[in-house]
């Protein structure tokens, strides 16, 4: 019975989020794309960060990937955007393979450093490349639809979420926490980690580059300085941190709530806006480090001494 | 014990060099069918060297292993835990965050031959390994929540649930009072009357004892002495290496 509850209160919220674009005004629509599309990264980024514990900053690589892929068959081959998305996807999926293998290796500090250095050399990389434009970048055929685009972002929000819900209550799911919670022991009790890990990244690869093919065609216009952003990456992690790592909603309700709040700061108190910004980070930091859903039931539980649980736990 | 049933594993001149250290060198044993083979020596003999090499965590410089037959040094530690090898580590490895019954619905879920595909059928196997370690009570704690003995048992049912044909325990005893001891001591019988192999590795000398069909002596990566446990107790080499301070 609760369960039947639930499932139609978020039904219905997926229903009102879909009647934005025909409620709302053209700034709040592109906002939502914007928070559509980084609510996905986040969601990505949960998979291997937030369930597998490896903290990758190199999940904007796919998203750039999925841009430029679906860019150059949409600018060079004049192909639909249908087959855009589907080369993006491709692009984004092979190389959370390739450089996954590799790069899984690698644990904690070091994972996120190698990481971290694969955007800057696919940045530089696509750069000297004549079909991918050098430096100038492509640009796509214009196409304004901001509705087509806002329901696009939610289906992919909503596909990406389904998906890390049945990572949550799967077998697969259960060796991907394993696999952050004790790796030697995993390994033990007869998980393949190298294969899940690599399937996780591939998974945040797959959801990373659709989001990027959906707003390369949307935005018409990409280069590799806005495609391969770290700070993209930076963004995708503080979000999903902010909500909850680990957790079905955490991200998505993380990605909401920044996005929001950014925009907010940005329009009435535009000059100072990223200085508040990372004052909701630093206090999110200090009082509920391990994010929106941990602190919804820790309140419940302990009332305001969660709070000082928590700064007491990180010795601050 | 049965010398009709063939081994369930052998090892054959397996070593061990890490550099110029050498850990284990030329191990050659069998472990029969429902066996409990106790693992003595020193600190630094190479004990925990060699379970880590049986279960995969480690690969052997040389030497062969087999397990049902099969050659298993080459595979890694998850194929080896399909195929029914399943350990505990001296340095106890829990899921911290989980809860307990989670920690061993993960040996359920996989484990031998891949474990349960089901997660609520892998819950429910878990539990009943829970009470039989004596943990029914803790399922809904947290796994660092837990206190020392505690932890003993629940790395015990993480490995059980896995359902091992050979179990390899490395030091479960370690910390525990007489009692705690006792209750173990009578739990891993329990396990090797459903058929399993045990090699267990054990400072207790009184558990070692009890327990043991036989034991293998190991004093700086070599194996000194290998026989029922009154015979090797009493073997001058074992005694000078091992024992010669605490049997005098």
């Amino acid at each position: 019975m609760k369960n039947i509850v639930t499932v139609a209160a978020l039904v219905a919220l997926v229903a009102a989020l879909g009647a934005v674009p025909w409620l709302g005004s053209a700034p709040i629509v592109q906002f939502g794309i914007n928070a559509l599309l980084i609510a996905t990264l986040a969601q990505g980024w949960n998979i291997i960060g937030g369930y597998t514990g490896y903290a990758s900053f190199g999940n904007s690589v796919f998203y750039g990937l999925g841009t430029y892929g679906t860019a150059i068959a949409m600018a060079n081959y004049h192909l639909p955007f249908g087959v855009g998305l589907v080369a993006g996807a491709l692009l984004g999926v092979a190389c959370a393979l390739l450089f996954g293998l590799p790069i899984l290796r690698l644990r904690g500090p070091y994972f996120a450093i190698a990481t971290l250095g694969l955007s800057a050399v696919m940045g530089a990389l696509v750069s000297n490349l004549d079909f991918a434009g050098r430096n100038i970048g492509l640009i796509l055929p214009l196409f304004r639809g901001d509705r087509l685009f806002y329901e696009l972002a939610l289906g992919l929000l909503v596909l990406a979420t389904l998906t890390v819900f049945w990572v949550s209550k799967s077998r697969f799911g259960a060796g991907l926490v394993a696999i952050r919670e004790n790796e030697d022991a995993a390994a033990v009790m007869g998980i393949n980690t190298t294969l899940y890990k690599v399937l996780a990244l591939t998974l945040a690869g797959f959801f990373s580059a659709l989001a990027g093919g959906i707003h390369a065609y949307w935005i018409t216009f990409i280069d590799p300085s806005s495609a391969f952003d770290s700070t993209l990456n930076v963004k995708m992690v503080i979000m999903a941190v902010f909500g909850g790592p680990g957790t079905v909603f955490g991200p998505v309700i993380g990605a909401f709530l920044l996005s929001g709040i950014s925009e907010l700061l940005a329009s009435n108190v535009s000059t100072v806006a990223s200085l508040f910004y990372g004052l909701v980070i630093v206090l999110a930091v200090v009082f509920m480090p391990k994010g929106l859903i941990d602190m919804g039931g820790g309140v419940r539980r302990l009332g305001w001494k969660y709070f000082i649980q928590n700064i007491r736990q990180n010795r601050l | 014990m049965n010398a009709v049933t063939p081994p369930i594993f052998e090892a054959r001149g397996l070593s061990k060099h890490f550099r110029g250290l050498t850990a284990l060198s030329e191990i050659s044993f069998t472990l029969g069918q429902g066996e409990i083979l106790g693992l003595i020596g020193p600190n630094g003999a190479g004990k925990t060297t060699l379970v880590s090499l049986i279960s995969g965590t480690l690969l052997p410089t040389e030497g062969e292993l087999l397990f049902e037959g099969r050659r298993i040094e080459t595979l890694p530690c998850f194929r080896r835990a399909h195929l029914g090898i399943g350990r505990t580590f001296q340095v106890m490895k829990p899921f911290p965050g989980l809860s307990v019954l989670e920690n061993v619905t993960v040996g359920a879920l996989f484990g031998r031959d891949g474990g349960e595909r089901n997660r609520g059928r892998a819950r429910e196997r878990a539990r009943q390994w829970l009470d039989f370690t004596g943990l029914g009570a803790r399922v809904e704690q947290r796994a660092d929540a837990l206190g020392g003995p505690d932890r003993k048992r629940l790395e015990l049912a993480k490995a059980l649930a896995m359902q091992p044909k050979l179990l390899l325990l490395d030091e479960v005893m370690a910390g525990l009072n007489a009692t705690e001891v006792d209750e173990v001591v009578a739990l891993i019988k329990k396990i090797r009357d459903e058929g399993v192999s045990i090699l267990v590795i054990e400072h207790v000398m009184k558990a070692i004892r009890d327990l043991s069909d036989r034991l293998l002596v190991l004093h700086h990566g070599e194996m000194i002495a290998e026989g029922r446990p009154t015979e090797v107790l009493d073997d001058p080499r074992v005694i000078e290496a091992y024992l010669g301070k605490r049997r005098k």
